[in-house]
Formats: C-alpha cells, structure tokens, sequence
C-alpha cells in the first residue's frame, strides 16, 4: 500500500515477565501526524523507541513501506527523533547540531550548508546559527533539535514528550509551530506524549495505549466524541459514570436507562454492552433544568459551586453518593444558584456513552 | 514507496567493526589487556608460588616454610605493625584537622589546603630520606641536639618508619574526611544543637556517624600504603624487615634470588591488601547513610581561645609534614660532602645531575607520559562499558580495574616478569614493560575519572547521534569524548602526578638503561649522595606537583578529587 509509511505489526515487547507493549498493530499514512497519548508506563516511549531501533522487539515487526527494518541498526533507520531532555549536543555549534546527520550521511560541504539555511529559515533560527547551546533558551534549543532531525529527511520522525520540559507559554507557542512546520514539510511524524491538549490540538490520529495495549485508534474528534472504551472515555477529557439498568427500547436506536435520581434516553452508538452498564455523559453536555418541569432526567441537589472565572463548576448530589459534575458558564447579569436548591439535570440522548463497568 | 527508496540512510562502512559491533570489538580489545597485563600476572604469580613444592608433593611448602621460621612470620608481623599504627595516628590527626579546617576560621586556610596536597603527592621516600638527612645518625638536627647535649629518639627502624608513614599518608584521612564533612547538610548540625547538644557531642553523636564511611575509607586507604611502601622501610628500616623489602631482596638478591619465595610473598601481600579493600567497601556500604547537602556544614565563628589553639594544632601538623620536603629544596642549594651537608649556598648539586640526569629525566617523562595516553584512551573506554553496556563482561572489567588498585606496584612488577621474560614475550628491561606496568597500575584513576561524569550525562545524546546516522564509533569520537573532555584531562593531570614518582614497580622493572628519576634518586640515597639526591628529589617533585596545579586552577577540581 502506497500510502502507508510506517506499519507495526503485532509488536510485542517483554521485560522477563512483565510486559510493555502487548501485540500493538498500527498502519500510519504517509504525511500523517499520529500519536500515542498515555500515562507514563502504557509502553508508549517503548514502542517508539522499538521504531527508532533503540530497543529490539520480542515479537512481531516494524515496516517502513513494504521494508521490513526490523535487522537494522538504528543509525541506518533514517529515522529522525527528537528527545524529551533535547539531546542537543551541547559542545556544537546551532550549525553544527543542526549538520551533524547530514555529514555523518557523508553529503557535500555545499549541500549541507544549502539544506542546513533552509531549516536555521524553517525554524527561525538564522540569526543563532553560530552559538552554542548554552547561550539559547530551551524553546530554542527544542527548535534545533527539530530542525537537527528534520533536515536529514527522515522516513519518519519520532518525537519523545518533546515539549514536556518546557514551561506552559513556550509549550503552547511551540507545539502549534512544530505542527504548521509538519505540515509544510510533511514528514511522517510519531509523537508520544501524556498531554490529552497536546494530543488532540496537533494530531491526525491519536493511538490511545493502556499497559502496553492500544485501547482506541482514531481522530481526536471522535476519540472525545465517541471513545470506544471506558477507559479511554475517562482518560480524555472529563465524564460523569453512574450505574445504569436497561429498561427497554425507545424507538430504533434508543433504549430506556433507569439511572440514580432518575431515567434517560440514550441513543445507541452499537451493540448494549451485555451485564451490568455505566453511563458517561461530559459536564458541558448537561443542562440544569427546573426540577419540577416534564421530561427525561436525574434530579438532584446542588451541592458545591466552583467559580472559576469564565466558567462554573456545579456539583448535583443525586443521592446514595453520586456526585454529577456540571460545566455552565458565567454570564453578566445572571446570578449564581444557591447551594440546596433541586435540579433536574436533562441530557441529550446522543450525548450519553454507555460502558460495562470496569473490573477493578 | 519512493521516499523509502531515494532516501536510503547513511552509508555503511566495512570493517571487522561493522560485522562484530564496535563495542565489542573494543570490549574484547581492552579485557585482553587488562587480562594481559593484570589477571594472567597475578595468576602466574600465585601458579609459581605453588610450583616449588610440585615435586616433593606439598604445593604448599613456601607457605608452610613462611610460617613456620621466625624470621619469615616475624616480617608480617612487622609489616602489620608498621601498618596498623599509621592508621590509627593518621585517623587522630587527620579527622581533627579536616574537622578544624572546614568549620573553624582558622588562619591561612588556603594554604594548609595546598600543604596537604603536597605532602600527599610528594614521593614517600623522599619523605624518608629527608627525615635521615635531618635526624639521622649524622643528621642535622641530630648533631646540633648533641652538641646541646641533648639525644634524640633514633629516626631508624619502627618507630621510624610509623612516624613517616602517618605523616606521609594522613592526608588520605584528611581529604576523605573534608569531602565526607561537605556532604553533611547544615541543618544536621542545627537540630542537634537546637535540641541542647553541646559542640563536642553533637559532633560526637550526629556527625561523627555519617562521617563513619570517609573516616574507614581513609584509615584503610592509609593501612594499604603503609603496608605496601617499599622505599621507606629500605631506607629507614635497617634491621627492621617487613614484607615488600622481604620480596625485593629475594627476587633481585645478587647471588641469586628466588623468585619462587618471592611469589609466595607477593601472594600474601596481595591477600592483605585485597582483603583490607573488601573491608573498606563493606565498611563504606554498611554505614553509608547516602546524605546530600544542600546547604554544607558552614564554617562558624569561634572565639578567640580556640581558633587560635585550632590553629596552632593544624600548622603544628603541617609543619612536620612538609619539613622533609622543605629540606630536600634547601638542602638541594647546600654544598654536601657525602651525607654531610655544609651550610654553604651551591648550586653544584644542580650542575651535577644535569650530565647524569639527561637519560632518566627523558625516561621518566617519555614512560610518563606514553602510560598516561593509554591510560586516558582505554580508560574512557573501559568507563563507557561500564556505563553504558551493563552486562557480565562489563561487570568484569569493573571489578579488574577495582582489583587493580589491590595490586600492590612490587606485586605487579614481580608478576609482570615472571610472565613476561621469556620469547615471544620477553619484555623484561624494556621501556615497554615499565609504560604497560604504569599503565594497568594507574588505569584506575582515568576509569573513575570518566564513569563518574558519564553517569550525570544522559544517554540521548549520545542516541540523537546514533539515531541521526552516526555509528558507534563515531558517536564516541565526535560526541562522548568531547563531552568527557574535562572528566579526561582532569583523570590524565591525576595519572600522570601519580606515576612519575612511581617506585616500587620500577625498582622490579628496571634495568640500567630504563632508570627513572625515582630510581636515580633511590641509588643516590642508599649511596649517600643526599646533595645529588636533594637537587633530583626538588626536580621530581615540581613534575609532580605542575599538572595539580593546572588541575586546581584551570580545571577548578577541589583537593578532594586526589582520593
């Protein structure tokens, strides 16, 4: 297949007898910005570093096109990977880190200093290009390192929590620019990083891992929209679970849930889960309604109001203790609720997710 | 797909490197050497101590013979108690003194600190002859006090011998327990004073403890070289035998030695030091508390009464400690008749080691400096495999390079021939086999040099580099060694200080032709030429004393990098 640039086929990798990557299998496009989001110990870094070369998998196989490059030795991957501590050879010049791939690939004096202009302009570096590391911040530093892996350019470029050691402005400002530079290039890139924001700003596919597994394999819409487990449903962004029972179908696609405080409609996003169910619904996707009004919902009390500027948390006790998170916003004029006061919280059917509980 | 097929990666190079690895090929390269140069040694050492007995059956006649005549277990027990005592006073004068010197406001700090440093790189027996030259049977001293009528205590002998060693040798205590009293957290000391201890006990009871593995470290440190110096007791000790002086007799006696009782010897030395290292690790081990200070124990203020007895007891020390060497730079302008100086200003010393010194001086600095480039390369090498290739083979050679530091010089240089005096490899005499003696005696010093720096610079530099295209060769030349460069050069200025005053390797090694300085000045003193001897000793030990300095001044080491 022409358009995949890197296939990893049933990767496993074993430490004695504890496992880090258990039988992943992914494809990624040419072009394409993938990542894999996870806490630390999923086995995301593992599995990157298996296609760097850094470390030799216990089963399966890493294909670039249709090469299966699993005997080759990580300097002659051509793989470009940029590092969580930078890795910026500290003794080079910005020029020189940025050069040293291409001489080691044995390139001509001239067309080294063509492609290294073109990067020091690509990242905006000129100006810098005869300091040594020491003299720059750390957001340019991660910049050299990026131009240092771009340059030699690599089947895919791999990247380790690139942004993680930088404070939140830089880290903001930077991974929108390592995204546009992608794209301008459109090098094949695999990103590994714990940050969800991250993950869904910059990505095409988001590969969510869960002790080595790979738990959801989709856009960063539908892996908030509609994730495909429970786990990945808590792991991204945020969501209310209750225990939920099936009490019939409500029309095609609809079934009856009975829930603490209350019932609901939820349309069916594929098979009902067979046992017991839990429902996830989002905070932003529930609206507080007048407790004595008609319809669907769980009523409840409000318990606790966070103000937080632009946005207000509320927190509806429903009784037997569950607790029901609530995003609102803040809008001039309008007053806040007083604690005590009954709600019946309505949620749209589309917005509710249901899951068998997870085994603990 | 075509991005896959233009862009193939760097090119591969050919070699026996490319089909083996570079690593490994480097690993086998170095464990041959220090297989070579260390373990078959020794082995051959322990093989031929056994060999003599093979016919009458008990292999183990030369040790039964050892310790059943007096004259041979009274040597180790000599040996023993010219060890013991040194550390016992080494630790009583050196933990008060490092103690005084960084909590106390004493005077001249600055200069103790580089008193110490002298003393402890100053060559042992020159310490030992300058000490006859001052209370000799004919000494200076000696004589003047006879003239008062008053006899001093003979500077022969024992007693002699304990007190050169513990002040040679304290400085291991003090710089071991400076650098443990830096780790100590102010904070510490605080909660015990704040909790009503006075000074004295809170040393006592909170920082004496934490101090246990610098202070056992030192003291042992200090039993190992007393126990293993071979000049000192051959010039002070006169009937008074100990173990090296027992192996140096019986294997260059001129009426023919035996090399055999000479193995069987080394082995018991190597025994002693290697079962006092262990000790030293196992002592280090169980009462280590691995304290970090963030903020140092802080020098505090004193009053008047007893800053001033601090230091008085510090130079007191300081003083005795560099008199020996004081007089060889004096002496060494003073006209000598024999082992009698004159007190006349003469720089005839000086114009009569320039003819003789030309061939030793070249030797030394030429050996020197050979052993000190090996040292430096396979050093750096060896601390990258064991750093950064974990494994058996590389626990291996940490272990070879650890046991090195048992290896006692005369030890070595006994094995050393006994391995390689005969075709194909018959190096005994040669420039060679003194540079390889050096070398595998000193690697220690580079290895720990680099593993220590290694250890605090993260291993994805040295990935990006692989990972950019570059092999592993190359990512060692163009990117760890620069990296290492200070952690090198300050492991090569160590090395070198430590092995151009090298002595009782050399003594074993030597022929006519390879005579060093340490061996020129040796010659003079047991002929008693002290002028001759003075002038080569101040030449020996401003070679030894220049590279500390760059390493202090330019390298901002502290003293505490000796030990």
């Amino acid at each position: 297949m022409a358009s995949t640039s890197v296939r990893i086929d049933t990767v496993t990798k074993r430490y004695g007898d504890s496992i880090a990557v258990d039988g992943v299998s992914l494809a990624i496009a040419k072009g394409e910005f993938f990542t894999l989001l996870g806490s630390s110990g999923c086995g995301k870094t593992t599995l990157l570093r298996i296609v760097a070369g850094f470390l030799k998998q216990t089963g399966g196989r890493v294909l670039f096109g249709d090469t299966c490059i699993d005997d080759l030795a990580p300097q002659h991957r051509n793989t470009g990977m940029v590092f969580q501590s930078y890795a910026i050879f500290p003794h080079l010049s910005v020029v020189d880190n940025i050069a040293y791939g291409l001489r080691a690939r044995g390139l001509k004096a001239a067309e080294i200093k063509r492609k290294v202009d073109t990067y020091l302009e690509l990242t905006r570096l000129s100006h810098l290009g005869h300091r040594k590391p020491r003299e720059l911040s750390g957001g340019q530093q991660q910049r050299v390192v990026l131009a240092r892996a771009m340059v030699i350019e690599p089947d895919v470029l791999l990247m380790d929590e690139p942004l993680s050691n930088l404070d939140t402005e830089m880290r903001i400002h930077l991974r929108t620019e390592i995204r546009a530079l992608q794209r301008k290039i459109g090098v094949t890139t695999i990103y590994v990083t714990h940050d969800q924001e991250e993950a869904l700003l910059m990505s095409d596919r988001i590969a969510v891992m869960r002790g080595g597994r790979l738990e959801q394999v989709a856009s960063p819409h539908d892996i908030y929209n509609r994730p495909a487990t429970r786990f990945v449903a808590s792991f991204i962004g945020e969501n209310n679970f209750l225990p939920a029972v099936h009490r019939g179908e409500a029309g095609p696609g609809h079934v009856r849930l009975e829930l603490p405080g209350g019932q609901f409609t939820a349309k069916l996003r594929g098979d009902l889960p067979a046992g017991a169910l839990e429902a996830a619904f989002r905070p932003q996707d529930i609206e507080l309604c007048p407790p004595d009004g008609g319809g669907d919902g769980l009523v409840g009390t409000l318990a606790d109001i966070q103000f937080l500027g632009g946005t207000v948390r509320y927190a509806v006790d429903l009784g037997g203790g569950h607790l029901v998170q609530v995003a609102g916003s803040n809008r001039s004029g309008v007053a806040l609720p007083a604690i005590g006061t009954r709600y019946r919280l309505g949620v749209s059917p589309a917005a509710i997710a249901l899951f068998a509980p997870e085994v603990a | 797909m075509s991005a896959l097929t233009d862009t193939a990666g760097p090119p591969r190079r050919g070699g026996l490197a490319r089909h083996l690895g570079f690593w490994p090929v480097v690993t086998a390269i170095v464990f041959v050497l220090i297989a070579g140069l260390l373990l078959l040694p020794v082995a051959n050492i322990v093989g031929v101590s056994l060999s003599a007995g093979a016919k009458t059956g008990g292999v183990f006649e030369n040790y039964v013979s050892f310790f059943s005549e007096r004259f041979y277990y009274q040597t180790l027990l000599n040996s023993f108690w010219v060890s013991f005592w040194p550390m016992v006073f080494a630790v009583c004068l050196g933990v008060p003194a490092a103690y005084f010197v960084n909590r106390y406001e004493i005077w001249g700090r600055g200069f103790v600190r580089a008193a110490v440093v002298l003393t402890f790189v100053s060559p042992p027996f020159i310490g030992s002859y300058s000490w006859v030259v001052l209370f000799g049977r004919s000494g200076v001293l000696t004589q003047f006090f006879s003239s008062l009528g008053i006899p001093l205590p003979s500077i022969y002998g024992a007693p002699g011998i304990i007190f050169v060693f513990t002040l040679q040798f304290f400085p291991f205590v003090f710089l071991l327990v400076s650098s443990g009293l830096k780790s100590i957290d102010q904070s510490v000391e605080d909660a015990a004073r704040n909790l009503g201890s006075s000074e004295f006990r809170t040393f006592r009871t909170a920082i004496a403890p934490l101090l246990v593995p610098s202070i056992t470290t030192g003291a042992l440190l200090v039993f190992i070289a007393s126990f293993t110096d071979l000049g000192t007791p051959i010039i002070l000790g006169e009937r008074f035998r100990v173990l090296p002086v027992l192996i140096y007799g019986e294997f260059v006696n001129e009426f023919g030695g035996r090399p055999v009782l000479a193995s069987a010897l080394s082995v018991l030395l190597l025994l002693v030091t290697t079962a006092a290292l262990l000790l030293q690790r196992w002592l280090s081990a169980r009462f280590s508390h691995a304290t970090a200070a963030i903020r140092p124990l802080q020098v505090q203020e004193q009053p008047l009464g007893k800053r001033i007895a601090a230091t008085a007891f510090v130079f007191l020390l300081i003083g005795f400690a560099l008199l020996p060497l004081a007089n060889i730079v004096v002496s060494s302008f003073l006209k000598s008749n024999g082992p009698v100086l004159v007190a006349s200003f003469t720089l005839d010393n000086y114009a009569r080691i320039m003819d003789r010194l030309a061939l030793p001086l070249w030797n030394t600095l030429f050996y020197t400096t050979v052993a000190t480039l090996l040292c430096a390369l396979v050093g750096t090498a060896v601390a990258y495999i064991i750093v950064r290739r974990p494994g058996p083979v590389s626990s291996l050679l940490d272990t070879a390079v650890m046991f090195s530091y048992a290896v006692p010089g005369i030890v070595l240089g006994v094995g050393l021939v006994v391995t390689y005096h005969e075709p194909p490899f018959a190096l005994t005499g040669t420039a060679a086999i003194l540079i390889l003696a050096y070398f595998i005696r000193r690697l220690p010093f580079s290895v720990r040099s680099s593993v220590s720096m290694l250890q605090q610079i993260s291993r994805d530099t040295e990935d990006a580099s692989i990972n950019l295209g570059a092999g592993p060769g190359r990512t060692f030349l163009r990117i760890t060694v620069p990296l290492l460069a200070t952690a090198i050069l300050s492991g090569a200025l160590l090395t070198w200080s430590n092995t151009i005053r090298e002595l009782s390797a050399t003594l074993i090694l030597q022929s006519g032709t390879t005579a060093t300085v340490a061996i020129e000045i040796f010659n003079e003193v047991v002929n008693g030429n002290f002028g001759v001897a003075s002038a080569l000793g101040t030449v020996l030990i401003l070679l030894t004393f220049l590279p500390l300095v760059v390493l202090f001044t330019l390298l901002g080491k502290k003293e505490e990098a000796l030990v």
